[in-house]
């Protein structure tokens, strides 16, 4: 049994290897390190990404690290899922679909005592992946267009270690340590005047983050949950080549010259939340989550930097954990999220709004389910040369626990 | 747990199915896209126009006899002449060694033809007199040198043995005929009849060669011969009335051993005070005029004094291209004297030494080209050519003299166009260079 999950484990990994790098194609990606790939596990997405304030007591809660404390001593937690998203980009001039489907995250998740718990993850961070073909800018100090040709990919994954712990009966701390690392390639031909200038650039990223995160349960139906990012650099480095070619000739000017990039900082945010269960059927969770990314003085090669505010709401059903009969067993969720994006385009935020629904339907007689999730969502605004994203999105998780340390028990 | 197996499944089908389109139409923030590589234009580089004087053009071997003499309105009298040794193919009358004939055959007369090559210059409307002389030195050049150049002369005798006056119809005929000094013909007749004369040696000795000058009163045009050009011995068989006479052609067998001294008297003119090979004439000396003539070596130089500072526009930076657009003086453009459609590039030091000619990527000469004819003359005319890798070369320099550039005509040696280039300053026609740089 065990060693089947290490096998899980080590596929799955191999596959986000392998496949995170490539996550969407959003024209936000040129900013920044690449558009944020948001991912939550079990039935957190179908909640509108709300939750800070739930424990990790029926599936890995990656929102808040305290969560762990809660972790029943004898679960083992696995966790991974999918994404497939099918975007209709719209300008003023025109629209067109682009999908993606692809792996999402795996974690998983256990408690080293009654008081503790840790969980460890992977999934991506951002997809820098864009193509711009044909593109006419205008060159400064003249009334001459040039004409630019561009494909980005690749992107940052994350590595997350939490811990959890329980001070007392009903409050618990959490730490989460999460390494970034990816590469992203981007590769520019500049068509000027009489000739054609190639700029391939490879950088590489690294960084960690420390975030900090609290849980206290105010009584069996009202949790409350608070999170604190440490603010924290991504340090890069890159290889690049350029090469211009003319009628006169092809000069190589650089070939693979390594120099340092710019740092990129990843800001401080809070985050509070809280869940409440209302009429035993029902529990409403609430999350308000605010970036300073203002503060971080960015440079302005990762674009023009705004303070984000989050606002996630999400609304749970279940008619009967035990019950005879399966369907009742059966969760509904429903969510809504707001944010106002951290992205400033021509003095314009890049926000999104998106609702989703979902369904978790249970699995053997253990906590562990299989989550389905639909969300359809809005991202930027026509107008202003933004472009406007309308958003199908379905998301399938498995979450799965084991009762391990019991059956060892009794070996 | 056999779930784990179902969604291993699942992550395998859809990792393989994957997809992940992208047209590339939308870019939002184009602004943004201009931030890590910014792409401007410089038009306001300063550029020095000058005139310089190329002193040793290579005239010989330039397969074109050049005569002609007239006065160019603005930079002076134009003169060649056209020194060239002559050989016949062997020496002996008759048609064999053993020509048993031979001794029946007399002299009858000698003519130099001469045989337009479709170049003329000038005004041919008016006549053109031309001399020829003997030369009293053999054609060979200065020891350790095997080139004559546009300033070679040799001595000659100054008694003409051929002279005409004609009216040149380089295009309508094809050639004219010089009747040269019946004595000067006799005596290299008798000397081949009589065998005293056997081989090329003793030939040359007693025939060096000839020098055909222009006569500096009255032409006032400029003509290009062909090298096939001859000197034409007629003789015929004594006592024959036959009308049908036999010839021995000395021609131009050695091409090297015929040149062009091709002089500019430049008093009175504009460009009177042009300073030696090494140095330059400003433009802004001369009304904001650079002037370039073939043959007499006169061509324009353009410097680019602070090309180093476009390093300072950022870190890294590559001038990709530029569009350097020297511009004709249009009133001095006339059929009398038509411009060309190129211009050749060289790259030059301070002294005027030219290190290359530039050229494009196939490895072809680069030419700055007239883009338009000269009959449609327009505010565009002017002739263009890209030098983006030069700038960027000169930009980069930190080591050694800077390089600049030399405009000429194509077949410098060979003929004597002539044009009249703006500088920046120059109203009318202002030189124009727009530089297109990247950041990176």
């Amino acid at each position: 049994m065990k060693n089947k999950i290490w096998f899980v484990l080590f596929f799955a990994s191999q596959s986000v290897g392998l496949y995170a790098q490539s996550v969407a194609t959003s024209p936000y990606s040129i900013y920044g390190l690449g558009s944020l790939f948001e991912t939550d596990f079990g039935p957190i997405s179908a909640l509108g990404s709300s939750g800070i304030a739930l424990p990790s007591t029926s599936f890995i809660n990656n929102l808040n690290p305290a969560s762990l404390g809660f972790i029943g001593k004898h679960s083992f937690f696995f966790d991974t899922g999918l994404k497939g998203t099918e975007t209709n980009y719209k300008s003023e001039n025109s629209s067109e679909k682009r999908n993606n489907f692809q792996f999402s995250h795996i974690a998983i998740a256990f408690p080293l005592n009654s008081k503790s718990g840790v969980s460890a993850s992977l999934k991506p961070y951002s997809s820098a992946s864009y193509v711009i073909s044909n593109f006419q800018l205008p060159i400064s100090n003249s009334n001459e267009f040039y004409n630019l040709n561009a494909a980005s990919y690749g992107g940052l994954n994350t590595f997350d270690l939490s811990y959890g712990y329980k001070i007392q009966k009903g409050i618990t701390f959490g730490l989460t340590t999460s390494f970034y690392f990816g590469s992203i390639t981007n590769n520019k031909d500049f068509t000027i005047a009489n000739s054609i200038t190639n700029i391939n650039k490879k950088s590489f990223y690294s960084g960690m983050r420390v975030t900090l995160g609290n849980q206290i349960k105010i009584d069996s139906t009202f949790n409350i949950g608070l999170t604190l990012k440490i603010p924290s650099q991504i340090t890069g480095s890159k290889t690049q080549s350029v090469t211009t070619i003319n009628d006169t000739e092809t000069q190589y000017i650089e070939d693979n010259v390594a120099s340092n990039v710019d740092d990129y900082y990843l800001p401080f945010e809070f985050g509070v939340g809280l869940s409440k269960s209302i009429h035993k059927n029902f529990n409403l969770t609430l999350d308000y989550e605010k970036s300073l990314w203002k503060n971080t003085n960015q440079n302005s090669v990762y674009g023009e930097f705004k303070n984000q505010d989050k606002f996630a709401l999400g609304l749970s059903y279940l008619k009967k954990e035990q019950s005879f009969y399966y369907l009742d067993k059966i969760r509904y969720y429903s969510g809504f999220n707001y944010d106002t994006g951290f992205l400033s385009i021509n003095n314009k935020n890049v926000n999104n709004m998106r609702f989703s629904l979902g369904v978790g339907i249970p699995i053997e007689s253990t906590k562990s389910a299989l989550n389905i999730n639909y969300s359809y969502g809005i991202k930027g605004t026509v107008g202003n040369q933004l472009v406007k994203e309308n958003y199908h999105m379905i998301g399938i998780n498995l979450s799965l626990e084991a009762i391990w340390f019991v059956k060892r028990k009794y070996d | 747990m056999k779930y784990i197996w179902f969604l291993i499944l699942v992550i395998a089908f859809f990792s393989s199915c994957q997809t992940d389109n992208a047209e590339g139409d939308f870019v939002v923030g184009s602004d943004y896209l201009s931030i890590s590589n910014k792409v401007i234009m410089i038009d306001t580089l300063t550029v020095n126009v000058s005139t310089i004087n190329l002193d040793s053009l290579i005239t010989s071997n330039q397969s074109r006899i050049l005569i002609g003499n007239y006065t160019d309105p603005i930079l002076g009298i134009v003169k060649s002449e056209s020194y060239m040794k002559l050989t016949p193919d062997n020496f002996y009358i008759g048609s064999s060694e053993s020509d048993t004939q031979t001794v029946t055959y007399v002299f009858d007369s000698i003519a130099m033809i001469l045989k337009y090559d479709r170049y003329y210059y000038g005004d041919t409307t008016k006549t053109q007199t031309i001399n020829i002389h003997q030369l009293t030195q053999k054609v060979k050049p200065n020891t350790d040198d095997t080139n004559f150049y546009n300033i070679s002369s040799l001595t000659y005798d100054s008694k003409s043995i051929g002279t005409k006056t004609f009216h040149p119809k380089p295009i309508g005929k094809d050639s004219i005929n010089i009747q040269i000094d019946a004595n000067f013909g006799k005596n290299l007749f008798n000397k081949l009849y009589n065998n005293e004369i056997t081989d090329a040696n003793e030939f040359e000795d007693l025939f060096k060669g000839i020098v055909i000058k222009p006569s500096t009163t009255s032409s006032s045009n400029m003509i290009g011969f062909k090298t096939s050009s001859v000197l034409r011995l007629y003789y015929k068989k004594n006592n024959s009335d036959s009308e049908n006479s036999l010839t021995k052609d000395f021609s131009l067998t050695d091409l090297t051993k015929q040149f062009n001294n091709i002089s500019l008297d430049r008093t009175g003119t504009i460009i009177e005070n042009l300073p030696d090979s090494k140095n330059k004439l400003s433009s802004e000396l001369t009304n904001n005029n650079a002037f370039i003539q073939s043959g007499t070596g006169l061509a324009c130089r353009i410097d680019f004094p602070f090309i180093k500072q476009l390093k300072y526009i950022s870190e890294k930076g590559i001038i990709v291209d530029a569009e350097l657009v020297i511009k004709p003086n249009r009133s001095s453009i006339s059929n009398l004297f038509p411009i060309k459609d190129s211009l050749q590039v060289y790259e030059c030091d301070n002294l005027n030494r030219i290190s290359k000619v530039l050229t494009n990527s196939d490895g072809s000469q680069k030419l700055a080209l007239l883009n338009a004819t000269p009959d449609e003359f327009n505010e565009n005319i002017g002739y263009k050519v890209n030098i983006g890798a030069f700038l960027h070369q000169e930009m980069l320099k930190t080591t050694g003299a800077k390089s600049n550039l030399i405009l000429a005509f194509p077949n410098i040696s060979k003929g004597v166009n002539r044009i009249i280039l703006g500088n920046q300053k120059n109203a009318e026609n202002k030189l124009k260079l727009k530089i297109y740089y990247i950041s990176y």
